[in-house]
């Protein structure tokens, strides 16, 4: 699993279940009331510390998660760039533009593109029909990112593939009827076969 | 004289507001069945247990089962608003008889065009697909759903605008909004739930805009074939959505700031505290819709940060003063634990909960991963299902309970509770299993790839079912109050 969705489901599990404990207590004491005293005023003393809390933590979370957004900054260049087209029910990966419908259903049915690993891939997605969301997966199911491949927009996804092997594009955005068995396929090779098999296929 | 014609104004009010509610409130055990065993359907059809299950079908079942079930909770907030509000000021039945009539007409077409018409492109029908579905469903099956949609719509603007109208007979509005609060009065007294139904009013009516702006783009588009923009579109529909979503939930906590003192014995006042935190949500829901786009990496990037920013801190006013106080009033308190009293409280648990969730998967970083994973589902489903959800259904009972004067079963209503818990969370936790691990959502199959969605989804039919034995229970308990209390 990527290493911040790990953490994000661990501050997850960590709160829900001390949430539940926290009400637990809280049902708890009513079952033994005390008579004439106010706790409400009690407890209220706590809030102020609660907000502080609560707002480091919220900026914790900001300062540590923004520096990772996936958007790419405009003197970002990436090794290689693919071009990726979705379409009612399959993604068309090439390495150059995808521009007219002939050409995406020759690159829907092709070998899969190659890439290398360890390199800053591009990927340029947009969508030839409806909305669909482009995401690359490994072997294992673990998602590496994703992007939207909308209709007259072009949105540039940087990947960095650590290992070679088949990586699977799944539809993420509802897109149809077939939109579960949606798919695109892109090959990541070593880098040093990478030139070789460029050269053996010139 | 004029005393007792008051006194009697106020019984017939009160006879027409009860008669309402009772009829609106009948709506759910209708609908939350069905919608109920639509969604209990869709996870039999993901755990593969009817292989041969067509997926357009699946397609057009979750869309009813998402606007439905929206569109259920967002009534019966309101509903159930209204009969709390009427105690101090006065809505008008008419406009709601209104609402209720074209609310039925809107849900039929909804039914028609997804049931009869297999109209599958999800509750959010983002545009283009509506009118490119490969030749699934008919172009009229997406004219019935955009005509019954634009039938809710108008039926739930004039309501609200009707609520706004009866709290502005008697505040002004920055009365309403407590701003005298803010500078440091307490006169006029304001309940804390005009405030909130004020701020969810408003909210309401900027997300109806927005849903208009949508449709005639959609009706231009059909009309004279001019292409919308699809980046615009999706933003209208987020927005309305984002909204729609969200002031359901304050009227669930409206509910609870107006019900849970019945049960304590202790106000719930206004004071500045809670007039800041209503007009802080006021501000940001409008603005944390944004990260319904995060994936859209042509969206302008200041938008997605302010996205982050606006989805982080809304959770501040929710959990500092309505889910603190909540707790803090039960503290070593005696409370009259009833079926509703217990259910509108665990409410508030939901909402903690689904929101920790949710502010995790607003960090954009996160998101990139969790974005239409099962981990979205998750999230809300805990702050719906387990949240307003049984806010609502606590109030249906809290209001039958209280006109049919039949005494609370408190062993049977524990036990209901426990298997609601135990059935929601175990269901809940599935959902968020398969966003760990990053299980597509909205899918009618699992690819064998992902395998694990398919497993997780069977798991899941045990907790489905005792959630679904729970609510029965529910219901035999509340319809017997609510046919009682006519
Ligand atoms: C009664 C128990 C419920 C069950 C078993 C259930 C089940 C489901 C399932 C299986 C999905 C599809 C998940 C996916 O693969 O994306 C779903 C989606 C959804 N549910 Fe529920 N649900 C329940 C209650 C609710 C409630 C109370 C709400 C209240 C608003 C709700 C609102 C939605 C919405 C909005 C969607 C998303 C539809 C979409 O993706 O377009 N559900 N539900
Ligand atoms: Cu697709
Ligand atoms: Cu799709």
């Amino acid at each position: 699993m990527a290493p911040i969705n790990a953490v994000a489901v661990a501050i997850f599990i960590f709160f829900a279940l001390l949430i539940f404990g926290v009400y637990a207590f809280f049902i708890s004491s009513t079952r033994k009331p005390a008579v004439g005293e106010d706790y409400y005023k009690s407890v209220a003393k706590l809030r102020a510390p609660f907000f502080v809390i609560l707002l480091l933590l919220l900026i914790a979370g900001l300062v540590l998660t923004l520096p990772k957004i996936p958007y790419p900054s405009k003197g970002k260049f990436p090794d290689a760039v693919v071009y990726v087209a979705g379409k009612q029910f399959n993604f068309a990966l090439d390495t150059q533009p995808i521009e007219s419908e002939e050409r995406w259903k020759e690159r829907a049915e092709a070998e899969p593109v190659q890439v290398p690993a360890g390199k800053w891939i591009e990927f340029r997605v947009t969508s030839l029909d409806v909305n669909h969301g482009f995401s690359l997966y490994d072997e294992n199911g673990k998602l590496l990112g994703q992007t939207q491949a909308m209709p007259g927009y072009v949105n540039r996804l940087f990947i960095k593939f650590d290992k070679p092997g088949f990586y699977t594009a799944y539809c993420m955005e509802l897109c149809g009827n077939s939109h579960h068995a949606m798919k695109g396929v892109i090959e990541v090779v070593e880098e040093g076969t990478f030139g070789a098999k460029i050269l053996n296929q010139q | 004289m004029a005393e007792i014609a008051i006194k009697a104004e106020a019984v017939e009010i009160e006879a027409k507001v009860k008669k309402l509610t009772l009829v609106w409130t009948g709506l759910t055990f209708i609908l939350f069945p069905i919608l109920g065993l639509l969604g209990f359907l869709m996870r039999l059809v993901q755990g593969n247990v009817f292989p041969m299950f067509p997926p357009e079908w699946f397609y057009s079942i979750l869309t009813l089962h998402g606007v439905g079930m929206v569109g259920l909770w967002f009534v019966e907030g309101m509903i159930a608003v209204i009969y709390l509000l009427s105690k101090y000021v006065k809505p008008s039945a008419g406009v709601s008889w209104f609402s209720f009539t074209f609310t039925l007409i809107g849900v039929a077409l909804i039914i028609i065009s997804t049931i009869a018409g297999k109209f599958g492109a999800g509750w959010y029908f983002l545009y283009p697909l509506p009118y490119k579905s490969a030749e699934i469903w008919p172009n009229w099956a997406t004219d019935l759903y955009l005509i019954g949609l634009g039938v809710l719509g108008i039926a739930w603007t004039v309501w609200v605008i009707d609520v706004l109208r009866a709290i502005a007979k008697k505040y002004t509005l920055n009365q309403a909004l407590a701003w005298h609060y803010l500078a440091g009065k307490t006169e006029p007294e304001l309940p804390p739930i005009i405030l909130i139904v004020t701020v969810t009013c408003i909210g309401a009516i900027t997300g109806f805009l927005a849903a208009v702006a949508l449709l005639l783009l959609f009706l231009f588009d059909r009309v004279s074939g001019t292409p919308a923009d699809p980046l615009l579109m999706k933003n209208l529909v987020f927005y309305f959505g984002h909204v729609l979503v969200n002031i359901t939930m304050y009227l669930g906590v409206a509910i609870l700031y107006e019900t849970l003192p019945q049960y304590t014995q202790k106000p719930w006042k206004t004071n500045k505290l809670v007039a800041f935190a209503w007009n802080t949500v006021l501000f940001l829901v409008l603005f944390a819709y944004f990260h319904h786009l995060y994936m859209d990496f042509v969206q302008p990037k200041a938008f997605q940060i302010i996205g982050q920013f606006a989805s982080y801190f809304i959770s501040v006013p929710a959990a500092v003063v309505t889910i603190f106080s909540a707790l803090a009033m039960i503290y070593k308190t005696k409370v009259n634990w009833t079926l509703g009293s217990s259910l509108i409280f665990l409410g508030t648990m939901g909402w903690a909960v689904g929101g920790v969730a949710a502010v995790i998967d607003s960090s954009i970083a996160v998101n990139f991963r969790f974005h239409n994973t099962l981990w979205v589902p998750a999230h809300f489903h805990t702050y719906f299902l387990m949240g307003v959800v049984l806010m609502i259904l606590g109030f249906i009972y809290h209001f039958s309970q209280l006109h049919s004067n039949i005494p609370d079963n408190s062993k049977l209503a524990k036990f209901t509770v426990w298997l609601i818990l135990i059935g929601g969370y175990g269901f809940l936790s599935m959902f968020y299993t398969g966003g760990a691990l990053f299980v597509p959502r909205r899918y009618a199959l699992y690819p064998p790839a992902l395998s694990s969605g398919t497993t997780l989804a069977q798991i899941s039919i045990v907790f489905v079912s005792i959630l679904t034995i729970g609510f029965l229970l529910y219901l035999i308990q509340t319809i017997r109050r609510w046919a009682r209390s006519f």
